[in-house]
Formats: structure tokens, C-alpha cells, sequence
């Protein structure tokens, strides 16, 4: 080696590029000839070697022994597995009898009450109400929702990757050819002013969206009508569903689907063919007013001088009935008075305050069967409810250890979530109030429908979630931060017990549900965010390299280059 | 890419696959302390490495079935584990460390190299391994796959998503920060040649 310098170094990188043999052996046989003239490069190069090997041996040596946690760690979860799928399965048949017991059956019975009897709440809402539109129209829907659902699963599987260039080509290439495919939306008329008149010798061959304070349907809408305004009258002709928000409806003409709604008033005089659902706090059928199939209302006054051709399952605080029901009557409220002039074909049940008043002139085809409304005092527990509280804490139990087995990670994110109580419980409220808002709103359309439903359920399902998170937490402040999943389970069970204690308090426990559910909600939320969050991309900025000149000397002995 | 002083028990790895809880068991006390150590220089605390190795040998146990026999064990399981270590952290980092970003704007200076000689000979195992600990997510992580577990620029690139040309620079990078960390701020950064 000669003490002769050149007048220009190699860089750092270069050099270390050249330690890692990661450079080509081109660019290796310059570094090479170089540092065999340069003392300050090969100082340099022989610097960073010493330094690789300095980090390589610090790294591996051994200066903690394995922690004992660790030593049993797969032990216990041997140990662990034995028993607990045991319990899991113990509560989960009673976490389902709980479930049956305490929701479905009770739908059902209801349902079957109104004269559903044979379907259930699902193909109800699907397959006999406004937003059926007929098969074709449905695989249409189906198609576009599996779509959806196969794009979203796609970017959130490739989300890492998504800040490279080649990834977004290939995702907007596929988008682009998924358009191609995709089948035209069906047209739709949109109006908004303020006042909306379809004309008497109008014909609208679409769905109509109407937004006005004052809205007129006059002349044919041969789609479905969705209104929202101050006062809504139809006198014309729908040919589809007539949904409708508004203060005031009055329905005079003919709809040959379905009517839904929620306004204060509804007046019908005209013809519904099929079915109507309602919350109103007035609803009257006319004595010129039709309903062809059922009615469900929830209205505080009902008054029906009209006909309906099925059943009627209503609540109300003061109920009259003039007409006819074709079907069976079923009904809760304060008070219900059937006039001489009613006819009801089906079998009459009425829960309210008072016993009804049943004109002997009415004509029912089975006795009025009377039952005493009872009013739940929130004191009044007897022992069932301290049983059924065991049992429901035991669904709880169930349903965290099925969550926290299927999400660890996730599961210790929300839980770690739950100590932020600011952030936690802001976003609770928010998450708590708005989903089921926005998902209402997405009900509203057709294309909606589904991710409606599905944002309807997770939500439910967030609210016993978010108990067992702070369930979670609460055991952990007392037993001290799990471990492992089994740990966190351990404290989530403690947890839960006594949440569901505290919850059972009298007056106060709604509250601190109320509160857990928020808490928890909040910290699923934002658990949930920051897995969405994209990784952040790297930022680097290049480091100055100088090409090296292109001698073409011999590598020194025992040089590897480019890792060959 | 192998774990020192241990070679590769293929009977186990085969029996372990196929259901095996003994021979699972022992592949355990085999590697987890190997594994241990590796979480203990990637993660910030002593309870982080623990978690960490508890979850990756979950997660190995449940992705066995997919470990291809004819490669190396120990390169897999190093994957597994830089994999799992990272993405905790990167989650941490989306959180709290955004100032890494900032700081890799600075341009670097070479060193000085008869004060790097000085420094590295000065400087203990232990004294690295603290200064290790004050290092940013990334470098932390880069340095620890780079050569504890000896992983390939291609795997470390994988690993921290970053095109594999960077992985130099992150190296680079991160070995500049440890020097600060281990003699002070700005200490080496004199007399940068071209």
C-alpha cells in the first residue's frame, strides 16, 4: 500500500456498502483499488467493519437470562388449553339459551302475534317490505355489495403496499375494469326547491327523490317516491314504495307498493295496496282509506274509520277503531275503543292501561282478549333477575373469551385504549350517537340497505364488546397488566363480574353502563382508527455518493463482492 | 442466517408440524431464548421483548403448517418475529414517534476515521447496547435485522417496507445515531470528507 492520497474520498456509504457487500463488483473492485492508496478510506473501511462486528457481538451476547414468565409460558398455555375450551363451550350454549330466551323468542312471538307467522324479522325486512325490488334488481344489489366488499377486504390487505407505485397501478387498473363491467346504475329524478309538483298529466318513469317544504304528487311516479319535507301530499299515482320523513302527509291517490314513514301526521284516504309501516303521532284511515296488507304503527293517536286487509299490530296512547281489519288485531296502549261500526276477521288482543271499549254493535270474529298492562318498576327484582344477571354474566364471559381468542392484539390495543380516557370517551359519544344515524341514512337507499343493516349490527355488537374491554381494564388495574391473552382474559372475566355488579345497583347501574358502553366504544374506535392508519411512509433522503473512477486493479485477497 | 449454536432440528420442525405438543415444546426451550433476545434489542422495554416473544410463538404455532422444510428454520422464524416486532412498533411509531421523520432530513457528515477507531475500541458491549436503547424505532429495528439476526437487505426491506436501495441509508443512518448516542451529540460529525 502506498501513502500516496488521491485527492477526492470515498464516501461513507459507499464504504459501507462495500463492508456489507452489497455493492457490485465493478463498483467493489473501485473501493478496492482505492483504499489500496488511500490510508484515510481504508482507516475508514476498517473502522466500519470493527464497528459491524462491535454490534453483532453486543447484540448476541447473553446478558439476560430468559424471563421465568417466558420459561413456563408454553407450560401454561398447554396447561391452559386443556379446560378452557371446556368452559367456553359450557357458556356458550348458555350464552345462546340466553340470547334465544331474551330477544329472539320474544320477537318472534310477536311477530307470529301480528300474523308473521313463518318468517322471521330478516326476510320480513328483505323480502315483503319497500326495499324489495324483485330478483333481478337484488342480484344487481348483491353483486354490487360483494363488490364492495372484495374491494374493501383487497386495499385493506394491501394497504402496506399501497404507497407503491406499482400496487396503486395494479388497484386502479382493477377498479378500472370492475367500472367496465359494472351494470349502469337505474335512473333516478332528483327535485329539490321549494315547492316540488309533479303535474297531474306528469309522468315520471323513475324513482323520484323529492326534497321540498311543500311536495305534490299529482300526476305518475312510476318507480318508487322518497319525500322529505314540510307537508306531503300524494293525490296521484306511485307505482312503486312511497317513503317519506315530514311533518305532514296525506296520501289521497294510489300507491301500489309499500308505505313507509315518519312524520306527525299521516292522513290516508286513498289506497296503499300492500303494506304500511309508521311512527307518527297522528295516523288515520279515512273511511274512503285502504290498506291492502298490514299495518304496523306507532303512533300516539290511531284512528282507522277504513279498511285493512290484513293485521294490524299497533302502540299507541289512545287507539279508535271505526272500519275494518280483514286480519287479527294486536295491540298495546292506554286505551282502545272498537265502535259499532268495526269489523275485525281475525283473533283481537289488546295489553293496555284500561280494558278496551268494545262496542256490542262491533262485529269481531273471536272475543276482545284483555291484558292488564304491567309496569315494570326498576326496584321490583325478584330472584329471576339476580339469576338471569349470573347467567348474562356468564354470556359476557362467553363472548369476551371467544373475542379476546380471536383478536388478541386487537383486543389489548382497546384495552390499552380504555386508560385514554379523553380521547376514549369523546369518541365514544360521537361513534355512540352518529353510527346509527348514518346508518339509518344508508337504509335509506337501495344500494345502502345492506351496508345499513351491517353497520346497524356491528354497532350492537361494539356495545357488549366495549364491556368487556373495560371489563378488561378494570381487571387489570386490580391483578396488574396481563401478559399474554390468557392473563388478559383472566382479568377480563374479574373485570366483568364487576362491572355486571356495579350494573345492577339500582338507578345508578344504568348509568355506569351507559358509561362503560361509551368508554368502551370510544376505545374500540379508536383501536379500530389506528389499525386504519397507513403505514407511514419512509422519508429518506439520499446520501451523497461519489462515483467512484473505474481503475481496474485486482480485488485485495479475501474480498467477497456483491455478496458472491 | 442461523441461530448461534444451534443447528437446525429438522425431526423437531417435522413433528412440531404435524401436531406434535412435546416436540413443540422443545422447539420452544430451543428458541426462545434466541428469540427473546432478539425482542429485547428491538423493543423499547423488557416487558415489550416479553410480550412480543409470547406473541410471536403464538403466532408461530398457529403459521407452522406454512414454514416451507427445505429453507432454514431459524431465517423463518427471524422473519416471523422482525415481522411481529415491527408492526408493534410501527403502530406505536403512527402514534408517538413522528420525529424520526424530521431528524432524517439532516444531511449526514463522515466521520472522522481515526476517531471512529477511538470510539469503537473505547466502548463496551454493554455501552452499545444501551445506546441501542435511546435509538429511534427504525434504526433500532434496521440494526437488530441487520446484525443479530443477520437477515438479507431484501428481508430487512420487507420487513420495514422501505424499496431495498434504502436499506443502506437506514443502516448508515442508524449507525450515525448509535456514534452520537455513544459519544454525544454531533461528536463525530467533524472533518466530513468527499
Amino acid at each position: 500500500m502506498s501513502d500516496q492520497q488521491p485527492a477526492k474520498h470515498l464516501d461513507e456509504f459507499t464504504l459501507l456498502m462495500y463492508v456489507e457487500r452489497q455493492l457490485d463488483r465493478d463498483a467493489a473492485q473501485e473501493v478496492s483499488l482505492h483504499t489500496q492508496t488511500c490510508t484515510r478510506c481504508l482507516t475508514l473501511l476498517r473502522a466500519l467493519d470493527r464497528e459491524s462486528r462491535l454490534l453483532t457481538r453486543s447484540m448476541l451476547e447473553e446478558d439476560e437470562p430468559l424471563p421465568l414468565k417466558l420459561s413456563q409460558f408454553h407450560e401454561k398455555v398447554k396447561r391452559s388449553l386443556g379446560w378452557i375450551w371446556g368452559v367456553v363451550f359450557g357458556l356458550a350454549a348458555l350464552g345462546v339459551y340466553a340470547l334465544y330466551t331474551g330477544y329472539i323468542e320474544p320477537w318472534q312471538n310477536q311477530l307470529e302475534q301480528a300474523g308473521f307467522g313463518g318468517t322471521n324479522l330478516l326476510s320480513l325486512m328483505v323480502f315483503q317490505s319497500a326495499f324489495w325490488k324483485g330478483w333481478q334488481s337484488m342480484f344487481s344489489l348483491v353483486e354490487f355489495v360483494a363488490l364492495s366488499c372484495v374491494a374493501g377486504f383487497g386495499v385493506f390487505a394491501i394497504r402496506r403496499y399501497l404507497r407503491r407505485g406499482t400496487a396503486l397501478a395494479v388497484m386502479f387498473a382493477s377498479l378500472g375494469l370492475l367500472a367496465s363491467f359494472a351494470t349502469p346504475a337505474s335512473a333516478a329524478e332528483f327535485r329539490k326547491s321549494e315547492s316540488v309538483t309533479v303535474g297531474k298529466e306528469e309522468i315520471i318513469k323513475s324513482d323520484l327523490y323529492a326534497t321540498a317544504e311543500h311536495i305534490r304528487i299529482e300526476g305518475t311516479v312510476e318507480g318508487d317516491f322518497f319525500g322529505f319535507g314540510t307537508s306531503v301530499e300524494i293525490s296521484g299515482h306511485v307505482a312503486g314504495d312511497v317513503i317519506c320523513f315530514c311533518q305532514s302527509l296525506r296520501i289521497s291517490g294510489q300507491i301500489d307498493g309499500n308505505l313507509r314513514s315518519m312524520a306527525n301526521n299521516i292522513t290516508i284516504t286513498g289506497t296503499i295496496d300492500r303494506s304500511a309501516s309508521t311512527f307518527t303521532e297522528m295516523f288515520t284511515i279515512d273511511p274512503t282509506g285502504k290498506i291492502g296488507r298490514n299495518l304496523t304503527s306507532f303512533a300516539k293517536s290511531l284512528t282507522i274509520d277504513g279498511s285493512l286487509g290484513r293485521d294490524l299490530l299497533a302502540m299507541f296512547a289512545k287507539g279508535t277503531i271505526n272500519g275494518s281489519i280483514g286480519g287479527s288485531l294486536s295491540a298495546r296502549g292506554e286505551n282502545l275503543t272498537i265502535n259499532g261500526g268495526a269489523s275485525i276477521g281475525g283473533p283481537a288482543k289488546f295489553e293496555g292501561d284500561n280494558p278496551a271499549d268494545v262496542s256490542s254493535n262491533a262485529k269481531l270474529a273471536s272475543p276482545l282478549e284483555y291484558k292488564k298492562l304491567e309496569h315494570k318498576s326498576h326496584n321490583a327484582r325478584g330472584s329471576g333477575y339476580y339469576v338471569w344477571t349470573v347467567i348474562w354474566t356468564a354470556a359476557y364471559v362467553l363472548f369476551g373469551l371467544v373475542l379476546l381468542s380471536l383478536l388478541p392484539g386487537f383486543s389489548r390495543e382497546a384495552s390499552q385504549n380504555v386508560e385514554n380516557v379523553g380521547a376514549s370517551f369523546g369518541l365514544g359519544v360521537l361513534v355512540f350517537f352518529a353510527v346509527p344515524i348514518a346508518a339509518v341514512i344508508a337504509c335509506i337507499t337501495v344500494v345502502g340497505l345492506f351496508v345499513g343493516l351491517t353497520t346497524v349490527f356491528l354497532w350492537y355488537a361494539s356495545l357488549y364488546f366495549a364491556q368487556i374491554i373495560v371489563g378488561a381494564t378494570v381487571g387489570q388495574w386490580i391483578l396488574g397488566r396481563a401478559a399474554d391473552t390468557w392473563g388478559l382474559i383472566g382479568r377480563m372475566v374479574i373485570g366483568i363480574c364487576i362491572l355486571r355488579a356495579t350494573m345492577a345497583v339500582p338507578y345508578l347501574g344504568m348509568w355506569i353502563k351507559f358509561g362503560v358502553i361509551i368508554w368502551g366504544v370510544g376505545a374500540l374506535s379508536l383501536a379500530i382508527y389506528r389499525r386504519l392508519q397507513p403505514t407511514l411512509a419512509p422519508n429518506i433522503p439520499s446520501v451523497p455518493m461519489t462515483p467512484a473512477s473505474a481503475p481496474s486493479a485486482p480485488l485485495p485477497p479475501n474480498t467477497t463482492v456483491g455478496g458472491y | 442466517m442461523s441461530v448461534p449454536g444451534i443447528t437446525e432440528p429438522k425431526d423437531l420442525i417435522v413433528r412440531a408440524r404435524a401436531g406434535d405438543t412435546q416436540a413443540w415444546g422443545e422447539l420452544y426451550r430451543e428458541y426462545a431464548p434466541a428469540i427473546f433476545r432478539f425482542c429485547r434489542r428491538a423493543m423499547p422495554t423488557r416487558e415489550d421483548a416479553e410480550d412480543a416473544t409470547m406473541e410471536i410463538f403464538m403466532k408461530l404455532r398457529e403459521k407452522l403448517g406454512q414454514f416451507d422444510p427445505s429453507r432454514s428454520f431459524s431465517a423463518w422464524l427471524y422473519k416471523v418475529a422482525a415481522n411481529h416486532c415491527w408492526d408493534l412498533l410501527r403502530r406505536r411509531k403512527a402514534r408517538h414517534d413522528k420525529d424520526m421523520e424530521d431528524v432524517e432530513e439532516i444531511p449526514l457528515e463522515a466521520p472522522e476515521p481515526n476517531q471512529l477507531e477511538r470510539l469503537i475500541e473505547e466502548r463496551s458491549s454493554e455501552e452499545v447496547r444501551k445506546a441501542l436503547n435511546t435509538l429511534g424505532t427504525r434504526a433500532r429495528m434496521a440494526l437488530v435485522m441487520r446484525y443479530y439476526s443477520d437477515m438479507s437487505y431484501d428481508e430487512i426491506a420487507d420487513a420495514l417496507g422501505v424499496r431495498r436501495p434504502f436499506v443502506g441509508v437506514v443502516l448508515l443512518r442508524a449507525r450515525h445515531d448509535l456514534r452520537q448516542a455513544l459519544q454525544g451529540s454531533g461528536a463525530l460529525a467533524v472533518g466530513g470528507t468527499q
